[in-house]
């Protein structure tokens, strides 16, 4: 009976050894399961970054009430610190633009850049004009934040003035509350719709079709990484994209000057871990985009080789291009625009990979139109 | 020949197909413009895509309206026989009209349906159970010849029979493509779906599509098998309609089908339809025969005769061009190729001049988002798309602009590469039957016809 038991218990334990060895081929219908696949990006990935965006969020929050109650050199510093940190995480989130957010437009209220100066004054002398309005878009946010935390005066003595001895500067503390108040009621109907009922929706959904989650996210996911990354970062400032005229002025987060380049890279890794299924607090790769291309079995049919792996190879390619740039990409575009236009070319041979390749291999039709290069 | 010229039978099963059929595109009229597709497709769009040598046919803005009224109108005429000979003429030409306005709307059921169309324009349809047999006695005729029957049951033989032939290459047979990419999309349909995530389904559906469209036709004329041939034509097309998105022509190959069926089952359908509308019984039978016109019977014969060698040979002008036919698209269309390429692609135009002038092209600033899909994967509309830009271009500032483009096409789950040679000025090539020498080669195979 013991020998019994221990064959049992040896075979048992080769079977699963054997199984868990390779965390190859799961079973076909799991890994094309997207359901599956929906709830693990949904709960690993989307809800807790959107936790973690939360917590830096209302640490600036914080940090700009203690500046505009005490608008001194330290407040100002601290606020900037938690400014900047809560950026990078938004950049984060700012790829889940499907669901919830693509509902609220999140995005143009929270990152349209360059900044509207004139709209932020006229803003200013007028607390109620309308911050919903598309006009509206350049003249809050982050970008707008950091304009007036870094661009309002050539330094720090000369913004602190602007919101002390300035005889308009209580009305400009007043718009941070403003802009910042803003942000948060956007941000709090974005969460609680991913935390209440859309969950289920998203998750359900499973359809291929216009409108359904997959669809949805996958449009949403290609056109962040075409509009947003590739032109918004790189192709716009450096004039890759329109006739060729670089506008170093319109790189994001142009005031603190040396932020721009951890922006993109925040946001092309954001983008490669969510490809790639890695759990927002864990980083342990999950189902996902990847997984599920790897379940229909997408690959080149003349060398063999997985979508995901030239997918991957070529995300590499382009963050090593964005990687070797100086923190300041408005001065790249000014003195080293080829590698500026390097970035985005390599960022572009990755747009064609996700827009044709990746969405011909699940079937899904892009629908939304792109209007950059204008 | 001759003898199989002079054969007669019966008007029910061309008649009961002239009323089917008139129903089914005045519905599908009416859906077209309930669905707002007549705006979307043909008044919105700033550029159109004409088909080669029919640049004649232009868009015609609102009054497009007018033209699908003149369609919805005359098939609804055609259905109930009145006016027939005239009302068949305006269907034929209005609804050919509409498909030649822009290729990207193109899809073989319509080619199908202007073919039919064609057809009905010189067939006696009207002899029985229309209104024209109602009011004129004369024109009465229960007997028309056999050919005129045998030639709609032959156009839809051929398209069967050529889809199937079309899927006899190495990508649907050998490859399973582009089932095994279509067919996991739809793993979530509720009982079957998940046989879909299996790659043995993927090649059953293929295998059995491709022998269903090869033999369909032949089962449907063999009074034996025809049951069980049109079981499956419902069973085939329902089941396509349920996993992939191609509108109205499952039923109109399903209501077409029924042309095979067997005088006597039409009649019966005849005699209780017209029963109920209380047509005289003269109008629903006749023992009279029908004769074309002395001077018009020789026309209609050579007519028919050139159209028949013409539908069993353009399918195959393809062989005529060098390189692969999924890739360069030459001679694709109007062959009954249906559903056979997964193909998605993406093009940047980029717009120069001698004086230095350049601009990469939006290209949603031209198209939409139907146009730029479809002329992304296709040469012949990247072509005309670039002299579209190049004039625009030359209208703006631009001097004899040069036009460029940067394409990425990928096939039937094949990675993407260019599709047009990326240092071809496309601006000085010119459209032609002949081969577009500024496509890049496939350098890859699929085997077969």
């Amino acid at each position: 009976m013991k020998k019994y038991f221990a064959l049992l218990l040896t075979l048992l334990f080769l079977g699963c050894s054997s199984g868990s060895d390779k965390p190859g081929p799961e079973p076909a219908d799991e890994g094309k399961d997207r359901s599956v696949m929906l709830k693990a990006l949904a709960e690993n990935i989307i809800v807790p970054s959107y936790d973690q965006f939360k917590t830096k969020f209302d640490l600036m929050a914080e940090k700009s009430k203690a500046f505009t109650a005490k608008p001194d050199a330290q407040a100002l510093g601290e606020f900037r610190n938690a400014w900047a940190e809560a950026y990078i995480a938004w950049e984060r989130v700012e790829l889940f633009d499907f669901g919830p957010a693509e509902k609220q437009t999140i995005r143009n209220f929270f990152n349209i850049y360059p900044a509207s100066e004139a709209g932020i004054a006229a803003n200013i002398t007028d607390p109620t004009s309308s911050l919903e309005v598309p006009a509206s878009y350049p003249t809050q946010g982050f970008p707008a934040l950091d304009y007036l935390i870094n661009g309002l005066g050539a330094n720090d003595t000369a913004i602190l003035a602007q919101y002390s001895t300035d005889k308009d500067a209580a009305k400009k503390l007043a718009y941070i509350t403003r802009v910042i108040a803003r942000m948060e009621s956007l941000l709090g109907k974005v969460m609680s719709e991913w935390k209440g009922e859309y969950l289920n929706t998203f998750v359900s959904k499973t359809g291929l079709d216009i409108g359904s989650s997959t669809s949805l996210m996958v449009n949403g996911l290609v056109l962040h990484y075409e509009r947003y990354i590739r032109s918004g970062k790189f192709g716009i400032p450096s004039g890759a994209m329109a006739n060729g005229i670089p506008a170093p002025e319109k790189v994001e987060a142009l005031y603190i000057k040396n932020m721009s380049q951890i922006l993109a890279q925040a946001a092309h890794s954001a983008y490669v871990d969510f490809f790639n299924g890695r759990h927002a607090v864990t980083g342990e790769a999950g189902p996902g985009i990847k997984s599920y291309l790897n379940a229909l079995g997408a690959k080149d049919s003349g060398t063999g080789k997985p979508l995901t792996e030239s997918i991957n190879a070529q995300f590499q390619v382009a963050a090593a291009k964005l990687g070797v740039l100086k923190p300041n990409l408005y001065e790249e575009v000014k003195t080293n625009n080829q590698a500026m236009k390097d970035t985005y070319t390599e960022m572009q041979k990755a747009v064609r990979m996700l827009k044709v390749d990746m969405t011909s291999a699940m079937s899904i039709t892009i629908t939304y139109t792109d209007n950059d290069g204008d | 020949m001759r003898a199989y010229l002079q054969k007669y039978t019966s008007a029910a099963p061309l008649a009961a197909f002239r009323a089917l059929f008139g129903l089914m595109l005045a519905i599908s009229t009416g859906r077209f413009v309930a669905l707002g597709w007549v705006r979307e497709l043909y008044i919105s769009p700033r550029f159109f895509f004409p088909f080669y040598g029919f640049e004649f046919v232009k868009p015609l803005g609102e009054s497009t309206y007018l033209l699908f009224a003149v369609c919805g109108i005359s098939a609804l005429l055609v259905a109930i026989g009145w006016h027939y000979r005239l009302a068949s003429i305006a269907l034929f030409l209005s609804f050919t009209y509409i498909e030649l306005i822009d290729k990207s709307t193109y899809l073989n059921h319509y080619y199908f349906v202007s073919v039919l169309c064609f057809m009905l324009v010189f067939l006696p349809a009207n002899t029985l159970f229309s209104v024209d047999a109602r009011r004129n006695e004369a024109l009465r005729a229960g007997q028309v010849p056999a050919w005129c029957v045998d030639s709609v049951r032959m156009i839809v033989c051929m398209l069967y029979c050529y889809a199937g032939i079309a899927k006899l290459n190495s990508d649907w047979l050998l490859e399973a493509l582009p089932m095994k990419i279509w067919l996991p999309a739809k793993n979530d349909t509720p009982l079957i779906g998940p046989l879909f995530n299996h790659l043995e389904t993927a090649y059953i559906f293929s295998w059995i599509g491709c022998i269903y469209d090869l033999s369909v036709g032949f089962l449907l004329w063999n009074h034996r098998t025809r049951p069980f041939a049109y079981a499956s034509v419902v069973v085939f097309h329902l089941l396509t309609s349920l996993l992939f998105p191609i509108g109205m022509f499952p039923y109109i190959m399903i209501v077409t089908a029924l042309v095979f069926f067997p005088a006597a089952f039409h009649q019966k359908i005849i005699d209780r339809v017209g029963r109920l509308l209380a047509f005289p019984p003269g109008a629903i039978r006749s023992a009279a025969h029908y004769r074309f016109p002395v001077w018009l019977q020789p026309v209609v014969y050579a007519i028919f005769a050139l159209f028949f060698v013409f539908q069993i040979t353009f399918p195959f002008r393809y062989l005529l061009y060098p390189n692969e036919l999924f890739w360069t698209e030459e001679g694709y269309r109007f062959s009954w190729r249906v559903m056979l390429m997964e193909k998605a692609g993406y093009t940047q135009f980029t717009v120069t001049d001698a004086t230095g002038k350049r601009q990469i092209v939006n290209n949603n600033d031209f198209l939409t988002r139907l146009q730029e899909k479809m002329m992304s994967t296709q040469p012949d509309m990247i072509l005309q798309y670039a002299h579209m830009l190049r004039d625009h271009y030359a209208a703006h500032g631009f001097t004899q602009p040069h036009v460029y483009v940067d394409s990425y096409v990928a096939l039937n789950g094949r990675t993407g590469k260019p599709l047009i040679a990326p240092d071809v000025d496309l601006a000085q090539q010119n459209d032609s039957f002949r081969h577009k020498s500024w496509i890049t080669p496939f350098n890859n195979e699929i085997k077969g016809l």
